[in-house]
This record gives C-alpha cells, sequence and structure tokens, in this order.
C-alpha cells in the first residue's frame, strides 16, 4: 500500500515506525531532515522511499548526522517550512542544543520519537531515557500506547506545533520495538482526510520573505533573555488548551477521542497505577483481571508529558487512596520523572494525600510481564492497608538481585 | 534610555522585526583601548575601514593628489568601536614603523 485515496479510512496491518512514516507521507512536508538510528529507522527508510517515488513533495535532506538534521530542520522551518524528522536514543542525545534552539525560536519542528535507552552499555532496546532526559528542552511530548495512537498523535501533531498560540516543537514519542516494531492493525485515514485536518503551514516572519527581512537568532543578554523564555512558557501553557482543541476536533473527524491523559477505570479506584506508553496495555488487561476479583484499581496513562496537566492529574487522582507511579528511565540519585511530576500533581494542587509509590521498571527493554503488574499492585495494596509505604519506595522492578 | 518592553508585547523566539536594529547596539561599551586617527601619517588606504567589524570607520568625500574624487578617512565613531585593534594592526603605515597613522592607546573611563 503506498497510498490511501479511496475515500475511506482502511484497517491495515502495519509496524508503529511504517504507521508513522504513513502519516508524514500524508501530511507532505516541506522538508525532512534526518538521519537513521535503530529503531526509528524504518520511518526515515520509508519515507525516503516516497519522495523518490514521487509520492511526496518533500524536499529530503540526507544529513551526516542527528546534529545537522536538527540544525537543518530550525533553518528549514525559520526559511517558512512544514518541517519534519524522526530519530532515537543518541540520535536525539546528538541533537541536544539544536532541540533547545528550536523550541526558543518557537519553531514548530514536528519529531518522531522512537525512545530507545541510551548508551552505554549500549542497548538498542525501548526505555524513556531519551525523551525523559528532553523534558526540559521546550518540547511539546505526547506518547503513545500503541500503533494506533502514534499516528493519530503525528496526525494531530502539526496543528498543536504550529498553533498561534503554542509555536513550539513537538515530538510524538512510541516505544522502541515494542510499538516501532511490532505489527498491529490499526485503521489508517484517507489522505485527503488527513490533507484537510492537518491544513497548510502558516509561516511565521520566515527569512526567506525577502521584502520583510527579519533576523533570527541574535544574541540576547540580561536586559531580554528571560522575556523571552517567559514568552516560550507561556506557548507551553498555553498548548494545554490547544492539544484538547485538536484533540476534540480529531475526535470528531476521525473519531477517536484522546484527552491529555487516559483514565482507565478511576472512578472508584482506591489503586491507581500511573504509567507512560506501551505498558499502559499490559496494565488495562490485569486491571481487567483483578476487577473481577473486586480489586478497585485504576490506570492513569500519560499522553503529554510536556506540557504537564498537573492540575487535571490532581482532579483525575482526587479519590484515590494509593497512586503507583511506573517510570521507564532512571534519574540517577533520584526519583524518576514521572513519579516526581505525579507527586507535585497530587501534592501541589488538592488537599488529597494519597500514598505515593514509585518504582522504575524496564530499562533498556527489561520486560514488566501482566505477573510483574499484578505483584507490583498486590504490594500496593499491602502498603494502602498498612498505611505507609514503608522500604518499598524507589525500588526497581524485575531487576535480577533485588528482591521486587 | 529606551523603554523595555514586557514579555507579552515582544515578538515570538527573539525575532528581531527591524532591519539593520544592530546599528542602535552600543558595541563601544566593551572598549578597554581606543584606537586614534592621525590624519597627517594616514595613507588613505582604507584597510582599517575594510577590516573594521563593527563599520566604525567613518568616511568623508575628498580628492587623491591628482584631484581625483575618492573617499578618505575621517574618524573612528566610538559608539560602535569596540577596540578590538584589527585597523591599528593591518595599518600598513604602522606596519612600516616610522610614523603611526593609528595609534592604540588605554581608553580611559
Amino acid at each position: 500500500m503506498t497510498t490511501l485515496t479511496t475515500g475511506k479510512p482502511k484497517i491495515v496491518p502495519i509496524t508503529g515506525a511504517g504507521a508513522c512514516a504513513q502519516a508524514m507521507r500524508q501530511i507532505n512536508p516541506d522538508v525532512v531532515a534526518a538521519f537513521p538510528i535503530t529503531p526509528s529507522t524504518q520511518i526515515v527508510e520509508d519515507f525516503s522511499t516516497f519522495v523518490a517515488n514521487g509520492l511526496v513533495d518533500t524536499e529530503f535532506v540526507t544529513v551526516e548526522s542527528e546534529h545537522s538534521a536538527m540544525s537543518a530542520c530550525i533553518g528549514a522551518s525559520g526559511a517558512g517550512g512544514r518541517v519534519m524528522t524522526a530519530t532515537s536514543s543518541a540520535g536525539m542525545a546528538y541533537m541536544w542544543e539544536l532541540l533547545y534552539v528550536a523550541a526558543s525560536m518557537r519553531q514548530p519542528v514536528l519529531m518522531s520519537l522512537v525512545n530507545r535507552a541510551l548508551t552505554g552499555p549500549i542497548n538498542i532496546h525501548c526505555d524513556h531515557s531519551d525523551s525523559m532526559g528532553a523534558r526540559d528542552s521546550g518540547w511539546i511530548q505526547l506518547y503513545s500506547e500503541n500503533n494506533q495512537e502514534a499516528y493519530d498523535n503525528l496526525v494531530m501533531a502539526a496543528r498543536i506545533a504550529e498553533h498561534e498560540d503554542v509555536r513550539l516543537p513537538l515530538m510524538v514519542c512510541q516505544d522502541g520495538f515494542i510499538i516501532s516494531h511490532s505489527i498491529q492493525t490499526m485503521q489508517l485515514e484517507d489522505d485527503k482526510a488527513v490533507k484537510a485536518f492537518v491544513g497548510p503551514h502558516k509561516p511565521y516572519h520566515p527569512v526567506l520573505d525577502t521584502d520583510h527581512p527579519v533576523t533570527w537568532g541574535a544574541l540576547d543578554l540580561q536586559d531580554y533573555y528571560i522575556e523571552h523564555k517567559r514568552g516560550q512558557e507561556q506557548g507551553m501553557r498555553n498548548a494545554l488548551r490547544v492539544i484538547q482543541e485538536v484533540s476534540a476536533d480529531f475526535a470528531k473527524t476521525f473519531g477517536r477521542s484522546y484527552g491529555l491523559f487516559e483514565e482507565y477505570l478511576l472512578d472508584d479506584a482506591e489503586i491507581v497505577l500511573v504509567a507512560i506508553g506501551s505498558v499502559a496495555g499490559e496494565i488495562k488487561e490485569v486491571i481487567d483481571e483483578l476487577r473481577t476479583k473486586g480489586e478497585k484499581v485504576g490506570l492513569l496513562k500519560i499522553r503529554s508529558f510536556r506540557p504537564f496537566p498537573y492540575a487535571e492529574i490532581a482532579q483525575a487522582l482526587l479519590r484515590s487512596k494509593i497512586v503507583t507511579v511506573l517510570d521507564r528511565s532512571a534519574s540517577f540519585g533520584a526519583h524518576g520523572p514521572l513519579f516526581t511530576e505525579i507527586s507535585t500533581a497530587v501534592y501541589g494542587y488538592t488537599s488529597n494525600r494519597p500514598l505515593i509509590l514509585g518504582h522504575t521498571y524496564g530499562l533498556g527493554g527489561r520486560e514488566l510481564t501482566m505477573r510483574h503488574i499484578e505483584h507490583v499492585i498486590a504490594e500496593s495494596r499491602i502498603c494502602l492497608d498498612k498505611g505507609e509505604i514503608g522500604d518499598r519506595q524507589g525500588m526497581w522492578l524485575n531487576v535480577r538481585g533485588d528482591k521486587s | 534610555m529606551t523603554t523595555l518592553k514586557n514579555w507579552q508585547e515582544l515578538a515570538l523566539g527573539g525575532v528581531i522585526l527591524e532591519a539593520g536594529s544592530a546599528a542602535k547596539y552600543e558595541t563601544g561599551s566593551w572598549r578597554t583601548w581606543k584606537p586614534i586617527t592621525n590624519r597627517e601619517h594616514c595613507i588613505h588606504c582604507l584597510k582599517c575601514w575594510e577590516f573594521c567589524p563593527e563599520d566604525a570607520i567613518k568616511l568623508e568625500d575628498g580628492r587623491d593628489a591628482l584631484g581625483n574624487v575618492r573617499k578618505l578617512v575621517k574618524e573612528v565613531e566610538y559608539f560602535h568601536c569596540k577596540g578590538c585593534g584589527l585597523c591599528v594592526r593591518e595599518c600598513p603605515v604602522n606596519k612600516e614603523g616610522k610614523v603611526q597613522a593609528l595609534e592604540f592607546v588605554r581608553d580611559e573611563v
């Protein structure tokens, strides 16, 4: 399948990476600059085929590194184009300084990020260390549970990132291999419908508008730097609203609805698991099983990690008695980034005082099976009954040598 | 003293919408040494004007020895001169070493 022009959506078996490449084809960006890296390779590979076969009008810039890829993206975006890239792990780490440049220059570059562990030791499998490390770079981060979500998020990405109240780069994250390389059936929308939904790109003071010469990237010192950063922060705050608006329109157009996060059986849940990405699928399965046994357990699955919807999450966790947070990245010497955000949401925004328990799991692709998740929920129940977390706080899951 | 703007009034991403606005920035405040032109020794080769990174060497209309119209070095403009000394170093009269067409002196604050 190379195009979808029947006017109707189609159910297709496709990998997460393949689905994102299809979204990129349908978006038809002006410029793509990318350097292939496992496990995001298929996105770039498929897309370069679309370019070679004339299915897109994109200028595809083959660069010698990710540093150059992001530099080219920023330049092309500043010139007035809609720009996309894809990468993983060390590739995004090599883009590091440019991630900040893209965000602070308010260039809405779109990235399809396939989450992979950072070296070392060298590992190509999934964890969230790459994107979690970049959480302060100023990029909007949307996470995906499966192929469909990765595709849908990317279709929504341009309208969120390019919104005049936002104007920030955006990365759509999917779990390396688990999503990127697994074939699932999902609904691919019609080319024209996606094109109509995404709409035209509106450049902001592009440098190629030579009738109105402008300067991008000038020196900015003590007198204005912080005002520009404050404006950048406002773009992020506005993104909370814009993500919801675009998602609502997406639901109206394509029938799948997304919020800032997903609530799974939260209404009466005493035990709430909080997680990001593909593991949510297993958690839901376990919850369904335990619910038949009467355990009041639910899941809060993060979609938007930046901006982080503190107040909204605090409301959603208002009835929880223990919140167990699963981080798929480590902040060495500290708790995981999701744990600290959830703690801030719960304790900074409401007077509800549930127990909060944090675990790290899945680094470098280590599996977290349904049995492990059952165990986490059982241990959460014990903590809740005792009324204290005890020595389980910060425990790593499924690590040989630790009892978890 | 210009009034500084609030963040809400700024264009996004620090983009500067006014062409040539760099001229408003006083790089002269960085200076610790300053070049001084000695017009009696200057041969008006314009090397200093060519090398100056801040466009701080100001020229004026004049005539050469044969009476042809040409540009002559007028003065250093100290609002922009940051005292890098490139003009002093590149001056061919200075290089010859007998006299100095451009002197480099400590800038008294």
